[in-house]
């Protein structure tokens, strides 16, 4: 219960107060972001800031803006032809949609997890080292240190270390989609942007994914996108609710899911018509 | 902000609320009915209807027992969140105060099992005085509950304070004739008993104005200080 008495809650430490954010507590700057998809306008003026080290959900109803706002945190919408973007979103008071910002880099510090697991046709051990390849990391021993570590953290190690050289293929869902997690993580990045990571999984593996969340936030930034209220509860420290393309909501999780303060908020975790 | 407890998308789930709501009406109107029968049985003392209060609790307690059942269900089932998981749990624990409201009606018919003398009749008159208000306010907080109204919640918060006035009336008058006339201890002791669990209805039926409160305003005000309530919550 939220109290007016003096506050006796055992709150986690690790949640944060969203008014008041120190400058170096801030992963994210997002300011005055309008998306346009051609004339229709999919986002409409979002201002909100992601605190460094949190997971923060994104939850509304399909359409809502809510994936179309997480590719633009690693310029997956310039992907799209008709997509046009104002606004700024600034990592390290950068703001990724200038024009000397090179998108390659951006991508290596803002990773990003989709909902189906795609792991490349390769073995568990290519996969994870893909990004470093890319980069021109070749040294066995760099790569056999970044493979343990990133399964470990994905918590896939104890599964797979005994068939490294199996194709990733093999795995199973929940474990492609861990696989594809420590992908993202091998190559170090700052923020983790997660698509629906679990809808296309069973509630074992999703607990799983979820148990992997809440490890990972001590090292990165996480941002997660989910149609599945109850799960933006359990993992997140920070939910933004979104309707018609419009940031309604954004507060801590605890607050946002026992007294959210807009009538829209409170409909839509309730289950009520809009 | 305005609560709708109906207009789930799940009209199942629009029911089940609706039911647990009624349920709980429902058991108030009985305590409230075991409490005004307790307190006739000793006015008029009346054995027959104090043992019907006594056979009846049983009810208050199956009630408590089947509503429980039902909101542990629905968390498992629903998983309520916002101003249905404030709803839930504004229940279960109303619930809980409620039943023991019905305990404490039990304990005040058990007065009506003694004979008293005339001086001590006196005592009983102004216990009745003191049962009509706590049957008031008992009845103004199911109002209150019924209708999710904070304004009238507030107004049964601080109608505590006159019952409690009212305790500490009676109890020194009580101690003053245990004084005079220590033979009248025990019934004496008894009529105090019965005061005290009058006393107590009031601090429970004050409870239940907080869940109200608590439903309605999503801010917990157990523990807080009246003038704190108004401009903190109310405002």
């Amino acid at each position: 219960m939220i109290s007016v008495a003096p506050d006796m809650s055992n709150k986690k430490s690790s949640v944060v107060d969203l008014d008041s954010l120190r400058e170096e507590q801030i992963a994210l700057r997002i300011k005055n972001l309008d998306l346009y998809y051609g004339e229709k306008q999919a986002l409409e003026n979002i201002s909100m800031n992601i605190p460094k080290g949190q997971v923060t959900a994104f939850i509304g109803p399909s359409g809502c803006g809510k994936s179309t706002l997480l590719r633009c945190i690693n310029r997956m919408n310039d992907l799209v032809d008709t997509c046009r973007i104002e606004g700024e979103i600034l990592l390290h008071n950068q703001n990724i949609y200038e024009k000397s910002v090179d998108v390659a880099s951006l991508r290596r510090k803002v990773g990003m997890v989709f909902q189906r697991p795609n792991p490349f046709p390769k073995s568990i051990y290519e996969n994870v080292v893909y990004g470093l390849r890319l980069q021109g990391i070749n040294d066995r021993r760099t790569l056999d240190e970044v493979v343990e570590r990133s399964l470990r953290n994905a918590a896939l190690w104890n599964e797979v270390k005994d068939r490294l050289h199996d194709s990733a293929l093999g795995l199973s869902g929940g474990q492609q989609q861990r696989l594809v997690i420590a992908r993202a993580i091998a190559i170090e990045p700052e923020v983790l942007l997660l698509d629906e990571p679990t809808s296309a999984l069973d509630p074992i593996s999703t607990l799983t994914i979820e148990e992997l969340i809440t490890e990972l936030k001590d090292k990165y930034t996480v941002v997660i996108v989910t149609h599945n209220m109850q799960q933006a509860a359990r993992v997140s420290d920070q939910t933004a609710f979104m309707y018609m393309g419009q940031l309604i909501e954004h507060a801590d999780t605890n607050t946002l899911f026992t007294t959210p303060s807009k009538k829209k908020t409170e409909d839509y975790i309730t289950g009520r018509y809009g | 902000m305005e609560i709708n407890v109906n207009k789930h998308i799940s009209g199942q789930f629009n029911d089940e609320l609706e039911q647990i709501r009624n349920d709980v009406l429902k058991m108030g109107g009985l305590v409230e009915q075991q409490l005004t029968n307790a307190l006739n049985a000793v006015n008029n003392s009346d054995t027959k209807l104090a043992r019907q209060v006594l056979e009846n609790d049983y009810l208050v307690n199956k009630l408590e027992v089947q509503i429980d059942e039902d909101c542990t269900r629905i968390i498992a089932k629903r998983q309520p969140a916002a101003s249905d998981l404030r709803l839930v749990l504004a229940i279960i624990k109303t619930i809980t105060d409620l039943e023991r409201i019905g305990d404490e009606a039990e304990r005040i018919a058990n007065v009506a099992l003694e004979s008293f003398n005339k001086a001590q009749q006196e005592f009983l008159v102004s216990m009745d005085n003191m049962g009509r208000k706590a049957i008031n306010m008992l009845n103004n907080v199911l109002d209150a509950f019924a209708r999710m109204d904070v304004d009238a919640a507030f107004k049964v918060h601080k109608a505590d304070k006159k019952l409690d006035k009212e305790y500490e009336a009676i109890t020194r008058q009580l101690m003053t004739h245990m004084m005079e006339d220590p033979r009248s201890i025990p019934k004496v002791m008894d009529v105090l008993w019965s005061v005290r669990s009058l006393e107590r209805i009031g601090d429970r039926c004050q409870n239940i104005s907080e869940y109200v409160i608590y439903f309605v305003k999503g801010k917990d005000v157990r523990h807080t200080s009246e003038a704190d309530i108004k401009d903190k919550v109310l405002s």
